[in-house]
């Protein structure tokens, strides 16, 4: 089974939503932190203290009511 | 005092000038007294677009230069009493603007007009930022497709870093334009909804403009499709000048391109 075929049964305009909403998690983090390096280096630092962590990765998301940062840690095995 | 409305984008080629020249001509329409302001130095659009090039003789910079004053450089429109343009400047310079000139223009505007509509230039560099920066409300214009969206998004993103207004803790407000969406693509799942844009905008709609060949006949005459009352996209933009009045008005209901013909002469009839 091709890449392709995975997605047949999508029409390409929810493909092309998927795509956007990716992008933009991704975008919308990067533009409202101005020092997204700095900050990850810091939680990873503070992270560390405890537990041994791989990496951090920050999303941030907003709605006209909210808006939320995502902190995930992945965690070294 | 008058209302600074910015007409913004991100992407270029979306329709921001068509749409400054149609909400322009339907807020005059309404009985407005409204100037639409052209912001894009070294590309000049908007003149051609309202069919005033044959006007121009002073320009934007030329008043804040005090190469003229603002009165000299204010093109009257002949068709309505009401509407008036202040044309970009064809200098090759984009430094040109400088903040506290452009803040004197406007305010100057703002004794005189209810609405000032400035037609921002596409990019998000120093001519959105001074566009955008005394608005005290951004209408975005996307059209239905990944990158328009994208940089939708991106400007929504930093208008409020850029304007006064937040900056003094007052909000600015956002509003989006969807133009050129095409009816029987969305019914078949093969364009972006409306819903779907709104949806990842995150910000209230105030207008939706269908696709139509006939924006291409109006913008090669220099007659706004807003004067045409029998059009369906001219209809489209008097509605989102009747919605900045604060009047509550439905939203076209745009189906395949069967469906338009026949609301169309359910409307005229």
């Amino acid at each position: 089974m091709s890449f392709l075929d995975f997605f047949k049964k999508k029409k390409s305009k929810d493909i092309a939503k998927d795509r956007l909403m990716m992008m933009l998690a991704y975008e919308r983090a990067t533009t409202k932190i101005e020092n997204l390096d700095e900050m990850k280096k810091d939680l990873i630092d503070v992270v560390r203290k405890y537990v041994k962590v791989k990496d951090v990765e920050i999303k941030t998301s907003s709605n006209q009511e909210i808006e939320t940062l995502e902190v995930e840690i992945i965690l070294d095995k | 005092m008058g209302e600074v409305i910015t007409i913004t984008s991100g992407k270029g080629g979306v329709g921001k000038s068509t749409t400054t020249a149609n909400v322009a001509t339907s807020l005059a329409k309404l009985g407005k007294k409204v100037v639409a302001v052209d912001f894009d130095i070294g590309l000049r659009n908007l003149d051609m677009i309202l069919g005033l090039e044959n006007r121009i003789v002073y320009d934007v910079v030329d008043v804040m230069e005090g190469r003229c004053n603002l009165a000299q450089a204010i093109i009257k429109d002949k068709r309505l009493d009401n509407l008036h343009f202040l044309p970009a400047s064809q200098t090759k310079d984009k430094s040109i603007l400088d903040k506290n000139k452009v803040e004197k223009l406007i305010n100057e505007l703002k004794k005189e007009f209810d609405y000032i509509l400035i037609d921002s230039p596409a990019g998000i560099e120093s001519g959105f930022e001074h566009s955008i920066y005394l608005a005290d409300r951004a209408l975005i214009v996307t059209t239905p497709e990944i990158s328009a969206v994208r940089d939708a998004d991106r400007v929504i993103g930093i208008i409020d870093a850029k304007s006064k207004k937040a900056k003094e803790g007052k909000e600015v407000l956002k509003h989006i334009i969807i133009n050129r969406i095409k009816p029987e693509l969305v019914e078949k799942g093969e364009m972006l909804s409306v819903e779907d844009i709104l949806h990842i905008l995150a910000l209230p709609l105030i207008g939706i403009v269908p696709d139509d060949e006939e924006i291409i006949k109006s913008t090669n005459l220099g007659e706004p499709i807003a004067l045409d009352e029998k059009s369906m996209v001219g209809e489209a933009f008097r509605r989102i000048a009747r919605r900045i009045l604060g009047e509550e008005v439905e939203f076209l209901d745009l189906k395949s391109k069967k469906g338009i013909f026949d609301k169309l002469k359910g409307l005229f009839k």
